[in-house]
């Protein structure tokens, strides 16, 4: 069944009290949410968000699973994924061999996750946080050192963690992420 | 006497509002912006005599960002998060018809899972964005509740977005032949408690917004487009719905879903800012309603990968247990550098602010030839021109907010 399309009409405003019925009810919904205010403003970094798994937040290399195929530097939207060349020592044979590595800059990754969808073998994944403050901007830009461990998150060493959940009664509510897990 | 507007007056046109006379001499140019007038940066000069606007210019261009040109330097999938920039809060609706153009010119169809999916987040988006219009509306016309309130509320939407695609807003969700993921197994439970929610609460909004006689004062009246001029003028959406013209990209053309869901679209006869405000709320209900169908056909029908076969049927296996696992369409790295056979195809969807037009040529390289964007803001700034005269300095707000200009989709 496809879509139809209603004319309608605007409510009318007619009789010497509709406006001020209309007051009055525009005024007990305010003081409706003066007396029982809906807030879930998040008290950061004393709190924070506990993601959820799937959400799109830094991305870190597992370099035992990495094959060197570039499709993530590929298929980079935003030119933030890399290859560099490292001589390495060939495990078979001894010998120092040419091998290409991915790394990221955190300056123009845009999160898309484009990577680690394309990544042949799940060698790179999301960590769920994005709160990592840097002092400079060359920080930003991870050696391949870095990108092989997630990053460290320091709110969740300090704050509380939190879950919004959305309620039939309030929108959004603020749970202690202990009491989601529980359920 | 009537406005002049451009050398036309303003009753030749057809338009109404305050009757002045033009009065060279004293006439004051007043620039507004482009230091965010609004929800975001333009500018309208105006010229008022007295208290009332007689010309009013709007000078748009200072987010231009070359889009349709940078999209000729990118390979077809990077072009979804770049086009995703024109309005990150409806993500979704812009860039869903730019993946429909590749899909006509590669001659494939999404499979039905893909599509529920897309409209899903496509109507998710459309309420967030609304939300938004309607606080940039509340604090325009100086009602910031309405500003705090739709800006929590918008974050239960957000909430549903990062839910289903991993993003708050950018969610790059829609690929050519699909979408990325499926959704999360609560995200059934959620996405209804969050329609629940709306439902009760949107009555709330009414109350303390629409039908506020304080709110209403100001928009009743204001505005007014007659459905001659809005067709004439060519304005999309909200707008031109709001001036009784029966058009939305959904009705006209179905894509994705919606040609299975069952949603009304609707309509008002009265044109001016209040008519263009309850478009907007009565179409948040429908869009609950859309939510709901499509997360219904989601939950009953079996969890397969939203892509289309040509991009899943040789897909390792790997590529499945992620799927099983995550619900995560992983892609194949052939993406990066998909080839588009030459062709050209046009697309169109409605986003929040009205329908966006894509015309896409391919000349079988792995970027664009050309990528044309006709998006709504660029085709309603319009109406600064035609029809803010005649009007006071004080309704511009009104205007503005009613009409949800928004320049970075404007300008591209
Ligand atoms: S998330 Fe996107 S922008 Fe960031 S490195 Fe991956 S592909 Fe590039
Ligand atoms: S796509 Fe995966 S396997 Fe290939 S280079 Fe990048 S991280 Fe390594």
């Amino acid at each position: 069944m496809p879509a139809k399309p209603v004319v309608k009409r605007l409510p009318a405003r007619k009789g010497l009290f509709a406006g001020f019925k209309g007051n009055v009810d525009a005024i007990t919904i305010g003081l409706k949410y003066l007396v029982d205010p809906k807030r879930f403003t998040l008290i950061y970094p004393n709190e924070y968000i506990k993601l959820d798994p799937g959400y799109r937040g830094f991305i870190v290399l597992d370099p035992k699973k990495c094959i060197h195929c570039s499709s993530c530097a590929r298929i980079c939207p935003a030119a933030a994924m890399r290859m560099i060349k490292r001589m390495e020592e060939d495990p078979k044979t001894g010998k120092p061999k040419m091998k290409l590595w991915p790394v990221i800059n955190y300056q123009r990754c845009i999160f898309c996750g484009y990577c680690v969808d394309v990544c042949p073998t799940e060698a790179l994944y999301t960590v769920p946080y994005h709160d990592i403050v840097y002092e400079n901007m060359a920080e930003m830009d991870w050696s391949l050192e870095t990108f092989v461990k997630p990053p460290e998150h320091p709110t969740a060493k300090e704050g509380i963690p939190v879950k919004y959940i959305v309620d039939e009664e309030k929108g959004l509510v603020k749970v202690r992420a202990e009491e989601v897990e529980e359920k | 006497m009537s406005v002049w507007v451009y050398g036309e007056q303003k009753s030749e046109l057809g338009l109404e509002g305050t009757i002045t006379r033009k009065l060279e001499e004293d006439l004051y140019e007043v620039f507004i912006g482009p230091q965010h007038p609004g929800s975001g940066h333009m500018r309208i000069i105006i010229r008022i005599d007295g208290d009332i606007i007689v010309e009013a210019d709007p000078d748009m261009g200072y987010v231009h960002r070359t889009m349709e040109k940078l999209s000729e330097g990118r390979e077809w999938i990077k072009n979804v998060p770049l086009f995703e920039r024109m309005a990150i809060h409806d993500a979704c609706n812009v860039t869903v018809s730019y993946v429909m153009a590749l899909e006509r010119i590669l001659g494939i169809e999404p499979p039905p899972r893909a599509k529920y999916l897309r409209t899903l987040l496509c109507e998710i988006n459309r309420i967030a964005a609304h939300l938004y219009g309607f606080g940039i509306f509340g604090v325009f016309i100086g009602h910031s509740t309405m500003y705090m309130w739709s800006f929590a509320d918008r974050e239960v939407m957000v909430e549903l977005a990062e839910k289903l695609t991993g993003a708050r807003l950018t969610h790059s969700y829609p690929i050519p032949g699909g979408a990325r993921r499926d959704m999360p197994q609560d995200f059934p439970q959620a996405a209804r408690k969050a329609v629940r929610y709306f439902r009760r609460r949107l009555d709330e909004y009414r109350k303390i917004f629409l039908d506020n006689p304080v709110t209403r004062k100001r928009l009743e009246g204001v505005g007014i487009i007659p459905k001659k001029i809005a067709a004439e003028l060519g304005v999309v959406g909200p707008v031109a719905r709001a001036s009784g013209i029966k058009y939305d990209a959904r009705l006209a053309e179905p894509y994705d879903a919606y040609d299975e869901v069952e949603f009304e679209v609707p309509v008002y006869e009265e044109g001016d800012a209040l008519a263009r405000a309850w478009v907007k709320f009565e179409e948040i209900k429908q869009s609950l309603r859309i939510i709901e169908q499509a997360v219904d056909w989601l939950e009953k029908h079996p969890r397969e990968a939203p892509i289309h076969e040509r991009f899943w049927a040789k897909a390792p296996p790997l590529w499945k247990k992620v799927f099983e696992a995550e619900g995560r369409v992983k892609l194949l790295p052939l993406m990066a550098n998909l080839k588009l056979p030459p062709g050209r195809a046009m697309a169109r969807s409605e986003t929040a602010r009205g329908e966006i037009v894509y015309y896409v040529e391919s000349d079988g390289k792995t970027t664009p030839y050309r990528v044309r964007i006709v998006s709504p803001s660029a085709r309603n700034a319009i109406v600064f021109k035609y029809i803010a005269p005649g009007y006071k300095v004080m309704d511009l707000p009104t205007i503005y907010g009613s009409i949800d200009y928004f320049p970075p989709e404007a300008d591209r």
